[in-house]
């Protein structure tokens, strides 16, 4: 009876056994997709690019630090040079791991599929992205990076050969863009809606910009970099219509980044050295892009160092920083301004100075300033010409304020000096003594992907940004 | 002389031998029937004739038959009696009654499956928490009933909001961000215990375990090693608390018990500051106008005067919190016969919190019926329903959570007067919503319906082997509804939540047993299947922008996103287990499973434990046996597979984005990315292998108990599941198979009872637990990862603190600069671990004839936390360190290289407000000595319950939380609640803005009629 019974239960369970595999074979997510198509993956990239690298915290420590932007907190903080690694995890996270490993997924997906446009796209959007991490980190991974679990640590790449391969991806872009195979982006594209001429000037764009970073490189000829870039911006944007930016509906959930880095529960506000040389120049476009403080109706940045009512200070203007404001990601600003200090830096002041007159002329015209108006037109007679003396200086200063809260302006300071800025004092806490020259390196990376150059203090310089 | 007939001399000797021999082997059939003195019949029961092998045991009714001599003398044992002996009585029926052996040395525990084993065969350690010890805790949540109490087991509660969540851990962290939780399992079936509804904007929420009524509880089995909890497979590797309900009695008239208590809580305020004003600077400022600031950094308020009339000082906190009410009424019966018994409970517990507008209301209903259908079939059904009703407010760092906002606030200003006459909110500052405002414009509301259903069969085909099939589930409704108003400076257009959770869980063990006893071997077989099917579905809707203040439906929203998400996870196990008992001081223990998960990709693992108890005291003769009673030594090994992972982590997949300032679907459009978790497709189980050595002991005829197990704990293959990588692999995290975990540690616990007359007693029982919990390895070439608000750093203690500290010289001494400020250093380093060091607790029970009088002190020592309170507090002026606004000369050498002592003094205000960014600033210790239970109670004795109706009544009174000793440096409310923001691992140690804990005064009344 016994043994019938043992034997009994185990046929049963012998019997069951396959049973039991079909039972368990449960392992399968249905909440989420297995794999995307592009048009799925680009849209939600756009925007991170716009608010994450273009808004995100990365972009306000470098407002911070430049003396656009300030905050109603007492120093010593992040605004006096006080950061920790861990403080730049969020940038680097956003720019690693949602930006660029997608655009790497998209670009092969893209290839794979036959569809060189959104290829095109992708390598244009990568150089982007890569052009910001290594602008504020230096040394950054790249050619072992992406392949997660089978490279724990991925070396970092020295900044000139990612500058070479942030060239070599605008330049296979700018050829698939022309292709004109396969399938082509549309509505998804959030910035330029699939017109590939548009982002072929976006690349050229970038190109010119890329090769003036290296004006002051060890190894490299202010010249001719100029020359290369004029070449490229031959192809590049001209007008305001050719900016790459992101609309925003301005509904509740959907609003400009912008519009969130100065809502009142964060405390932010315009720095008193902004809002006062745009006040003693004044500035026609003082009004779209700086709001007069609640309480007292002025234009009153504040003073580092000191705090008060919030509502007695101004906020970013209605222009980009309403709901349904766009978010800048490359202006047409910026190209005419490249285009404007390469002709200086090749041909001289008087040839320079007709460029950077429409430069400034096109700024008026995107923010719908009246170009004829009296403001404007003084504006213009009392900076709108350049001498040899003046010139890289006004060029800057006036690619600063069009190029608005653009990180591309802390690359200008670094590479030109200017905007003149004065270091913080001690006596507002200010950390180091002079103004931070690139970012920490984020704690994840020092936990996770120990490397020694990791140990880079913000005083230090990255390569390009020679003495 | 006569011839003498040797011959029939030996004949004659034969036939009487013969006779004798014939008379000898002509066996009878003895028949009998054993009963308990309360008439109910005892199963299982061991009849054995003695000096002989043969033996029989009792069927269900209790009746047994034996083939025995006309003469001899059966012995009769059974588990959890005295065991007896009768000389055979011819021709008669034998009705043997068994007296109950309630001196622990017989005593049975329920142990993993449901199995019962006497407790001195038992070759691993665990501990009993009996009725009596949780009714006297007056906790609602059945965790903390257990708090202090168990050697080895840490419980904490998350904060003191009503049905806030506790976590308990058993022997340490054995994975690094995987649930740590022991299993809990309910008469043999696994109960879920999630913790499921913070806040809509943060904060713990309760663990389900809540859900469970403490009146229905006979006993709490803790088990703690791999050794106990082999059975249970992966699920009980963390530890296992076996819950066994109450039953019914067999053979008594229906009991009714009516229990009613009601407590008043008050709570354990954080200390702070209440002298200086708003303000900065040493000037005061009014909170309205150009004097809108956020510091109380202001004027000495004993000598301010505010428009020509002296301030009135107001504490912020203390007008905040209310006194909360607790209040716990249950109604049971129980009653049966030989064939049948019942136990029904009713309870209906209700709390309000501290916090205004929290509060927790639990019905439960519990139902058992047993059934004897046959004399060889039985069954028992069971249901637990439990209706639990939660209204919390925001938890944490968050600007909706008005505790945030109360404790900086400042004692220069009223707070309570929330709105402006133009129905905007009044604060005494920007960028905050003022506490008032917040309770009665932010809430959160959830309600949970939960079904455990039970039902055990018992079929006993033949007296040796029985047959068991147990079916549980556990089935809950959980709906969650949070809504914060127009009008928010967080939301200024409101936002709602609503969730909902369907969570069901089916669980089938079949089990058959055989028991018998050959000669002086007692061996007992097991073998086993089971099958548990998990299945839990979400629905998460956001609206924000309401149509109109105060219109919570979700159709308010003017904008409104829904996700839905479902989960299965399945698991098979074959599992065997042996034990043999050689003449009752010898046991050996195998046991062996066979398990497959469906989470895994090798989705089946065997592993098993081999384990022996030496009762020694057996061997020792009568002089030593009066000072050493019982003595046993036991020695196991266990290795445990384990599939601590969620589902569905085999795969990369593509997740809809969501990002903080736009929603998709956008424009028509919607977006999909990569996880950022990275799938690894190549999960397989991890192994715990533990070795663990016991002494149990008890001496001057059990007065004098002492038990110790010392025990070492190996993990290795450990998943990690959201292993953070470095974000340039282009992931943030994956799931990791490699970790490595070490706990070695000592439980000691030592029970005594110095004095038992007639009429006093005076039990203690002590428990004490050290151990080391060490990260090993994490994954080849990773040295560390993030847990969440700690590291696992290889080769340190679990759960590191890891940022910015002092600069300090090579002696130690802190750096200061020359404006007399402390030097931060340029890199960040590991400050500390939550691990402590130690814990233990004391129990004592006084008896005096009808008084009782007892107490619980429990104590942990080591191990940090991060008082984000602190951090803030110090910024804003507010925290206790703050009463002091004389300048400081900080206590360092300069940081000249002179090594010269520091002598420039710098400004309470900025000395304050820069350590508030410096971590090492407001880490804090979190060791601790609590009176955790103080109680009297007076039990009616016979003659003055001879003129009332009931058979039994007591009184109690009881504080909770009376006192609490913290370290010096504590400047929060409660050093145990480290968890703010909930149990799971990447929680721990972090403190900010829970509600306090509190102390607690009550009384109750038991009556039985």
């Amino acid at each position: 009876m016994r043994k019938l019974s043992i034997a009994f239960c185990l046929f049963l369970a012998a019997a069951s056994l396959p049973g039991c595999k079909k039972f368990l074979d449960v392992n399968h997510d249905p909440n989420n997709l297995t794999d995307a198509s592009e048009d799925l993956i680009l849209s939600p990239v756009e925007e991170t690019i716009t608010a994450q690298i273009d808004g995100g915290t990365g972009s306000i420590c470098i407002n911070y630090w430049m003396q656009n932007m300030a905050n109603n907190q007492p120093t010593p903080s992040d605004v006096s040079y006080v950061v920790t690694n861990q403080y730049f995890d969020d940038s680097w996270g956003w720019t690693y791991t949602t930006v660029l490993n997608n655009l790497h997924t998209m670009n092969a997906e893209a290839l794979s599929n036959g569809n060189p446009g959104y290829a095109a796209i992708a390598k244009i959007l990568t150089a982007y992205s890569l052009g910001y991490a290594t602008d504020v980190w230096g040394d950054v991974p790249y050619t072992q990076a992406f392949q997660g679990t089978n490279k724990l640590t991925p070396v970092y790449d020295p900044q000139e050969s990612i500058y070479k391969t942030i060239q070599s991806l605008l330049d296979s872009a700018i050829t698939e863009a022309s292709a004109g195979t396969g399938k082509a982006p549309g509505s998804d594209d959030f910035f330029y809606a699939g017109d590939m001429a548009k982002w072929t000037k976006l690349a050229y764009s970038l190109k010119a910009r890329y090769y003036m970073h290296l004006t002051k490189a060890p190894g490299y000829d202010a010249t001719a970099q100029s020359n290369l870039a004029l070449q490229a911006l031959a192809n590049g944007m001209t007008t305001y219509a050719d900016d790459c930016s992101f609309a925003y509906a301005g509904s509740t959930t959907s609003s400009a980044k912008w519009y969130w880095n100065f809502y009142n529960q964060t405390t932010a506000t315009l720095c008193s050295t902004y809002v006062d040389s745009l006040k003693s120049r004044n500035d026609p476009r003082i009004a779209q892009i700086c709001n007069t403080a609640a309480n007292t109706g002025l234009y009153t940045g504040i003073t580092i160092g000191t705090t008060g009512n919030l509502f007695d200070f101004s906020t970013g203007g209605l222009f980009y920083c309403n709901t349904n404001s766009n978010g800048y990601v490359f202006s047409a600003d910026e190209a005419l301004f490249l285009k404007a200090e390469a002709t200086f830096r090749v041909s001289g002041a008087s040839a320079a100075s007709p460029i950077y007159r429409t430069a400034i002329t096109n700024n008026f015209l995107k923010l719908g300033i009246d170009t004829n108006s009296t403001a404007a037109q003084a504006y213009l007679t009392a900076r709108g010409a350049l001498t040899d003396a003046n010139a890289l200086q006004r060029i800057i200063e006036e690619k600063t304020t069009a190029n608005w809260f653009s990180n591309e302006n802390w690359v200008d300071w670094r590479r030109t000096g200017y905007p003149k800025l004065t270091v913080l004092p001690s006596s507002v806490g200010a950390a180091v003594s002079e103004i931070p020259r690139r970012f920490l390196y984020p704690q994840n990376e020092l936990t996770s992907n120990p490397q020694s150059i990791q140990n880079a203090k913000i005083t230090d310089r990255v390569w390009w940004d020679a003495q | 002389m006569r011839k003498f007939s040797f011959g029939k001399l030996l004949l004659s000797c034969l036939f009487i031998c013969l006779a004798s021999w014939v008379q000898a082997q002509s066996l009878q059939k003895i028949k009998g029937r054993i009963t308990d003195s309360t008439g109910a019949p005892i199963a299982g029961a061991s009849i054995q004739l003695k000096g002989k092998s043969k033996t029989v045991s009792s069927a269900q009714d209790g009746s047994f038959s034996i083939n025995a001599p006309l003469q001899g003398v059966l012995r009769i044992t059974a588990i959890g009696f005295t065991p007896k002996e009768i000389s055979i009585v011819s021709n008669t029926e034998l009705s043997i009654t068994l007296l109950v052996n309630d001196r622990s040395m017989d005593e049975v525990v329920v142990t993993a499956l449901g199995v019962k084993r006497e407790k001195r065969n038992l070759t691993f350690s665990s501990q009993e928490i009996k009725a009596a010890d949780i009714v006297k805790a007056q906790e609602p949540n059945l965790l903390n009933t257990m708090s202090g109490k168990v050697a080895g087991v840490q419980i904490a509660s998350t904060s003191g909001a009503p049905g806030a969540s506790s976590s308990i851990i058993i022997r340490g962290m054995t994975s690094i961000t995987g649930d740590n939780q022991a299993l809990i399992v309910l008469d043999g079936v696994p109960i879920n215990n999630d913790e499921t509804d913070g806040g809509g904007d943060g904060g713990a929420g309760n663990n389900r375990l809540a859900d469970i009524d403490p009146a229905i509880v006979e006993n709490i089995n803790v088990l703690k090693g791999a050794a106990a909890t082999a059975l249970y497979g992966s699920a009980g590797a963390r530890g296992v608390v076996l819950i066994t309900t109450k039953s019914g009695s067999r053979s008594s008239k229906p009991v009714f018990t009516l229990s009613s208590s009601v407590s008043e809580e008050t709570p354990n305020y954080a200390p702070r500051q209440y002298k200086y004003s708003l303000g900065t600077g040493g000037l005061y400022a009014t909170g309205t106008g150009s004097g809108v600031m956020s510091t109380s950094w202001g004027a000495l308020m004993d000598t301010l005067y505010i428009n020509g009339v002296k301030a009135h000082v107001i504490k912020p906190d203390r007008e905040f919190f209310q006194t909360g009410v607790t209040n716990n009424n249950t109604i049971s019966v129980s009653g049966g016969n030989p064939l049948s018994s019942y136990f029904i409970s009713y309870s209906y517990y209700d709390q309000k919190g501290t916090t205004p507008y929290t509060s927790n209301d639990r019905h439960s209903l519990f139902t058992k019926f047993y059934n004897q259908i046959t004399p060889k079939l039985s069954v028992t059904s069971e249901l637990t329903y439990s209706n639990n009703l939660d209204h919390l407010q925001n938890q944490g760092y968050g600007t909706t959570n008005p505790i945030m906002q109360v404790y900086p606030a400042p004692v220069s200003y009223d707070m309570k007067d929330y709105l402006n006459p133009d129905g905007t909110q009044r604060m005494y500052r920007n960028s905050r919503d003022n506490p008032y405002w917040l309770l009665h414009n932010v809430g959160n509301v959830s309600k949970v319906n939960r079904f455990l259903p039970v039902v055990n069969v018992v079929y006993t085909p033949l007296s040796w082997l029985s047959l068991t099939e147990r079916i549980g589930a556990d089935i809950y409704f959980d709906r969650f509804n949070g809504h914060v108003n127009t009008g928010s400076v967080a939301y200024s257009t409101g936002k709602l939540w609503s969730n909902t959770e369907n969570f069901a869980q089916y669980n089938h063990d079949f089990i058959a047993q055989a028991r018998k006893q050959f000669g002086k071997y007692n061996v007992s077989f097991l073998v086993g299947n089971n099958i548990l099917a998990q299945h839990s579905g979400y629905t998460n809707a956001i609206g924000t922008g309401l149509a109109r203040s105060g219109y919570y439906n979700m159709a308010s929203s003017s904008a409104t996103t829904y996700t839905e998400s479902d989960y299965d996870k399945r698991k098979i196990g074959f599992y065997s287990q042996a034990e043999i008992d050689y003449q009752r001081f010898l046991v050996f223990s195998l046991s062996g499973r066979y398990d497959g998960s469906s989470v895994l990709k090798k989705e089946w693992y065997p592993y098993g434990s081999a384990a022996m108890g030496f009762i020694f005291s057996e061997l020792l003769d009568g002089g030593i046996r009066n000072i050493m009673s019982f003595g046993k030594a036991r020695i196991s090994y266990a290795v445990v597979g384990n599939d601590n992972v969620d589902a569905y982590r085999n795969q990369t997949a593509y997740v809809q984005s969501t990002t903080g300032n736009l929603v998709w679907p956008y424009n028509g459009q919607n977006g999909f990315l990569l996880n950022s978790e990275e799938g690894n497709p190549n999960l397989k189980n991890e192994l715990q292998k533990e070795f663990e050595v016991g002494l149990e002991t008890k001496f001057f005829n059990n007065r004098i108990g002492l038990e110790a197990s010392y025990y070492q704990r190996r993990t290795s293959n450990g998943l990690v599941d959201g292993a953070s990588l470095a974000a340039s692999t282009g992931y943030s995290s994956t799931t990791l198979n490699s970790a490595k975990i070490n706990t070695n540690g000592l439980e000691v616990l030592l029970s005594g009872t110095p004095i038992r007359t007639k009429d006093i007693s005076w039990d203690i029982v002590v428990n004490y637990s050290i151990f080391s919990n060490v990260v090993k390895e994490v994954a080849p070439g990773l040295d560390a990862t993030e847990i969440g608000e700690t590291y696992a750093l290889k080769g340190k203690p679990y759960g590191m603190f890891y940022g910015n500290k002092y600069a300090r010289d090579a002696k130690g001494n802190i750096l200061v600069s020359s404006s007399g400020l402390p030097d931060i250093a340029t890199d960040n380093g590991y400050l500390g671990t939550i691990t402590p060091n130690w814990t233990g607790g004391i129990t004592n029970e006084f008896h005096y004839k009808q008084f009782s009088f007892s107490f619980l002190i429990d104590t942990k020592q080591g191990g940090e936390m991060n008082n984000t309170d602190e951090r803030y507090d110090m910024y804003y002026g507010s925290s206790k360190f703050t009463a002091n606004r004389n300048p400081i000369v900080v206590k360092g050498v300069v940081d000249d290289g002179s090594g010269k002592a520091n002598t420039t003094p710098v400004a309470a205000q900025t000395y304050y407000q820069t350590i508030s960014n410096v971590l090492e600033a407001y880490m804090q210790k979190t060791s601790y000595v609590k009176l955790r239970n103080l109680s009297f109670s007076y039990a009616m004795n016979k003659a003055e319950l001879s003129k009332m109706p009931f058979k039994e009544a007591i009184f109690t009174v009881t504080g909770r939380n009376l006192w609490i000793h913290h370290d010096a440096g504590f400047t929060g409310s409660d050093p145990e609640s480290t968890n703010s923001y909930g149990v799971a691992q990447g929680n721990t140690g972090l403190y900010a803005y829970a509600p306090p804990t509190s102390k607690s005064i009550g009384v109750s009344v038991k009556l039985t009629f």
